[in-house]
């Protein structure tokens, strides 16, 4: 007799645990369904196990450059297994967090691959068979996204491999290629370079990081080219051979790369297949399940949230969605609204939230951008970050904020702030009456404001044009 | 008197205006920075290319001005400033940098010396709910003395017409909100002031009239024929939709929307839901408010074009909220109506009573037995009242009103009958006051031959019943068909606080007591 539920969770990344968690704590009987480990790719292929080695990576950075701070480090190395060893306890910790909380909900769950039978019915499949089944009044799709992998390309995960074999790897290469410029790419290159890997990083769009404010990105290049990471932006992979020495890729800008391995970081794709969608007549845009604000489909009682559904591929944007669609199976529910921030955990951190310049002009809106270089921070001086800069981009009818982009030291903590002030939808002139500590490097985000008001006074005046108004 | 456009600005964009660097009153020289406009990329400082007094701002903070956008509007070197239009509220203080209106009130500071004193007669606050007001008629003239206890002019609310008397003695100098104008509670009506050129000093003067200055403008507000302060009944639609967006006390909006609200004279309260997170307002929704009003279309050939009275205003926005948030179910059923009819022939003789006085009774019983009906929706709570409070729709020509009578179940039929009586006079009369808040009302359309219909719920309350007709029908029974008296009623459920079966034996009930109204009598 299968098992009945109120909502069955389909993964249990953090969009899948999140809404679990959530249903639970309103009373409602859940099942979750896990292919494998708990916690999704956030946990074992994402968002942890990358900052764990980009700590680790950012240490010795930090050792390597310790004597700007006047402290002398003789030999310092590093040893890789202990570093992997560590990174693989925190998943271990954090998954069995998971595991706790789930009993602590008297979540169900089910250890297998999940497909769907027609409406509420799940089968749970193991080793190739049919295990278990359950029903559900209402279903929640969480099955996340895995890396694009390069049709035609050597399939040797030796040679050839995404983020999910490289955040793994037992030894070091002494060179890579990373194919994509985005965050993943950004991130991995930032963390392989203080372990000595010759890293370059190719990306086929015009700048590094396209979805984020350009400025960002011509920033960041040149902080990489300091530090020997080569870049080609606007630049694609033509060929790639592999060989004895490695790989071989000849570039659209006539050079040519020879690495140990590539890394394949050009985006990642929804894991929608064979999920047994067409019992349920769901269709998906390229793999992607589309959902409205309340993260419904167009199939009553099946909602879909986090990467399955393509709005936003990160992991506080699926756990958002888990309880927006939660709240809206359970009956009390409201749309989702509310801005989403992004980060990149290179060193220096980037982080944004709201409207890019880009976006404004494509929109046509009238804006002006205020800029605050960290490097003029009395606490950047102080500790010897001062790379970076922060942006505060002003709507100039309703003087409304319309976003904050930050390059520097801790930018993802410090984009909380203009998260919550871009969430409560205020003017910049709330964000400069906002007091912010001294010395710190969130005070930058009030110094970017008030020049997105003309009103700095960390800077000399902006040069003005003189009209004369006739009649 | 020249008006000063924007002129031509290098680089791409259109520039928006930051801030004025001069207010209105201000002497301005030729080459002086007027204002300050931006671009994508840059501040531009737009300078005057005249001498002269800044009168007017035509492109307030915020507003697109590409070449040759009217900037501001000169006069001569010295010229007084005019008051602004009435219909902006002048008692509250614009911010300091933005210059459509004349310099604030500020409390405290006395009328310049050289100057005679000058008071402001203000709009009274009638009502605990009263926001704004119109003045109805002007009883004296600019230039007359008037004295003490006058009355100086009439007022009409969403409740009632109320003519104010004066508290200060003096000389009338001027009337700045004309007949037919609505202004909020508090925004000044009028001047006295021995000379005209006074007031003109005083409003002029930074530090100007404080209407809040003067104390007893506020005590002297008066009610006719000495009946108790209005207390109006709660036109708790429009009060549902504030409450959606009121937290502790004060409206949710955002920083930039009170300060332009502040600006442009806008009663945030009066803006209902905002688009901005829960409700919130902000100034992108304070804007839209004012734009709205601004424009008026244009009359083909015989339209005639009547402001609503603050009745039919508050008609328009009760029921439209009603409608719109109210998720009304309807039941009806088909009363005998020969027992009914047979009785109130019987009492009418003894005293004055309608047929509507029975339904009234029979309402207030079954009201005092089903408690759901006396029910009101407060967020997630429901507030029970004790008595079958009742409301009984007046229909008039202006439009609508629907007095209480209270505790409706602890009267006799006689005494409904009185008090309804008296109820529909006063509301005629537009002389209603000290109401009680009702559960329920009652419609009866009959005495125009209404059989039917389907009546929208008095926000607050949980049910409405529309009464039809009297009148003759074939009537079936056991079989038999036979001519007979029947009369519809039709009951409209608010379904959030009534469900269906509840809705049907309230109404199964009203039947029982229609057609058994002996029982109404006994006690």
């Amino acid at each position: 007799m299968a098992q009945h539920f109120d909502i069955a969770v389909l993964g249990s990344g953090p969009g899948g645990y999140i809404a679990a968690l959530k249903a639970a704590s309103l009373g409602a009987k859940v099942a979750v369904v896990e292919q494998s480990h708990l916690g999704g790719t956030c946990l074992n292929l994402g968002c942890i196990p990358s900052k764990a080695l980009l700590a680790s990576s950012e240490r010795l950075h930090q050792i390597q450059h310790a004597g700007d701070l006047g402290i002398q480090v003789n030999g310092a190395s590093f040893d890789w297994a202990k570093i992997q060893a560590r990174k693989d306890k925190t998943l271990a910790m954090l998954r069995g967090g998971i595991k706790a909380l789930f009993g602590g909900r008297k979540v169900t769950l089910f250890q297998g691959r999940a497909v769907l039978n027609g409406p509420g019915k799940i089968a749970v499949r193991k080793d190739g068979a049919a295990a278990e089944e359950l029903t559900a009044d209402k279903v929640i799709i969480a099955t996340g996204s895995v890396p694009s992998r390069i049709p035609g390309w050597p399939s040797d995960p030796e040679v050839n491999c995404t983020s999910d074999e490289a955040l793994h790897w037992k030894s070091l290469p002494k060179s890579v290629l990373i194919v994509g410029g985005g965050a993943i790419g950004c991130e991995f290159a930032c963390m392989l370079q203080p372990f000595g890997v010759q890293v370059t990083v190719v990306e086929a769009l015009p700048k590094l990081l396209p979805n984020m404010d350009g400025q960002i990105a011509d920033a960041l290049e040149k902080i990489f080219a300091k530090r020997g990471i080569k870049c080609f932006p606007n630049t694609k992979v033509q060929d790639l051979k592999v060989g004895s020495q490695g790989a071989t890729a000849v570039l659209s800008n006539g050079s040519s790369v020879t690495a140990e391995k590539v890394l394949v970081a050009t985006g990642r794709k929804p894991n929608t297949a064979n999920l047994g969608l067409e019992s349920l007549g769901l269709a998906t845009d390229r793999g992607f399940i589309r959902v409205n604000d309340r993260m419904e489909t167009p199939v009553p009682g099946c909602y879909c949230i986090g990467d399955a559904n393509g709005r936003c591929l990160l992991a506080h944007a699926a756990s958002a969605h888990g309880i927006t669609a939660v709240e809206n199976a359970l009956g009390h529910g409201r749309p989702f609204d509310a801005p989403v921030p992004n980060g990149v955990y290179t060193f220096p951190e980037i982080a944004a939230v709201g409207l890019t310049t880009e976006e404004c002009r494509a929109q046509g809106l009238p804006f002006f951008a205020g800029n605050y270089m960290i490097g003029h921070l009395g606490k950047a001086m102080a500790i010897g970050e001062t790379d970076g800069f922060v942006k505060v981009i002003r709507h100039r009818e309703t003087g409304r904020l319309l976003g904050v982009h930050i390059l520097g030291h801790n930018a993802t903590e410090c984009i909380a702030a203009a998260g919550a002030l871009l969430h409560q939808k205020v003017t910049v002139e709330a964000v400069a009456e906002t007091v912010f500590s001294h010395p710190t490097i969130s005070e930058a985000i009030k110094e970017a404001a008030e020049d997105a008001l003309h009103q700095a006074l960390h800077l000399p005046p902006h040069k003005m044009q003189r009209v004369v108004a006739g009649i | 008197m020249p008006t000063l456009k924007m002129p031509e600005v290098k680089g791409t964009g259109q520039p928006t205006v930051l801030r004025w660097c001069k207010t209105v009153g201000d002497t301005v020289k030729k080459g002086a920075v007027l204002l300050l406009t931006e671009t994508d990329a840059e501040l531009i400082e737009v300078e005057s290319g005249l001498d002269g007094t800044l009168l007017e701002v035509l492109s307030p903070p915020g507003k697109r001005v590409p070449f040759q956008t009217p900037l501001a509007v000169l006069g001569a070197v010295g010229q007084a400033v005019s008051l602004p239009p009435p219909s902006q509220a002048v008692s509250l203080p614009p911010p300091s940098q933005t210059v459509s209106l004349p310099p604030p009130p500020q409390a405290g500071q006395p009328a310049p010396q050289s100057a005679g004193p000058v008071i402001p007669i203000v709009m009274p606050k009638a009502g605990q709910s009263m926001e704004e007001g119109m003045i109805v008629k002007w009883n004296v003239e600019p230039g007359a003395r008037i004295q003490k206890g006058q009355i100086i002019f009439t007022v009409e609310t969403d409740k009632a017409t109320i003519e104010v008397e004066a508290v200060d003695e003096g000389r009338l100098a001027r009337i700045v909100v004309p007949q037919g104008e609505t202004v909020p509670v508090q925004a000044p009506v009028a001047y006295i002031a021995e000379k005209d050129s006074d007031v003109d000093t005083c409003l002029a003067q930074p530090g100007g009239v404080s209407a809040t200055d003067m104390p007893s403008q506020r005590e002297g507000l008066s009610v006719p024929t000495g009946d108790a302060r209005m207390s109006p009944r709660q036109t708790a639609g429009a009060d549902t939709s504030v409450a959606q967006v009121v937290e502790g006390g004060r409206v949710k909006a955002s920083p930039a929307a009170r300060k332009l609200a502040q600006e442009r004279g806008i009663n945030l309260a009066a803006l209902g839901a905002g688009s901005g997170p829960e409700g919130r307002i902000l100034s992108t929704d304070v804007a839209a408010a004012k734009a709205g009003a601004a424009v008026p279309a244009a009359l083909a050939a015989g339209q005639v074009r009547r402001r609503m009275s603050q009745m039919r205003k508050a008609i328009a926005r009760n029921l439209l909220w009603s409608k719109q948030n109210i998720p009304h179910f309807y039941l009806r059923l088909t009363v005998n109506a020969e027992p009914l009819l047979t009785f109130y022939k019987q009492e009418k003789a003894k005293y004055p009573c309608s047929v509507n006085d029975v339904v009234v009774a029979a309402c207030a019983k079954a009201i005092h037995e089903f408690a759901a009906f006396r029910c009101k929706l407060d967020g997630a709570d429901l507030i029970e009242t004790p008595t079958a409070n009742i409301g009984v729709a007046v229909g008039m020509e202006e439009g609508l009103a629907v007095p209480v009578i209270v505790a409706a179940e602890r009267l006799t039929l006689q005494q409904i009958g009185a008090e309804s009586k008296r109820l529909a006079e006063a509301a005629r009369k537009g002389k209603l006051e000290g109401q009680g808040e009702g559960v329920f009302t009652i419609t009866n359309l009959g005495m125009f031959g209404v059989e039917e219909f389907a009546a929208i719920i008095n926000p607050t309350e949980a049910a409405i019943l529309a009464v039809g007709a009297a009148h003759e029908a074939v009537v079936v029974k056991d079989g038999n068909v036979r001519a007979g008296r029947v009369m519809n009623l039709t009951l409209s459920c608010d379904h959030r606080i009534v469900d269906g079966l509840l809705g049907a034996k309230f109404l199964a009930r009203m039947k029982e007591l229609l057609e058994n109204p002996a029982k109404l009598v006994s006690r």
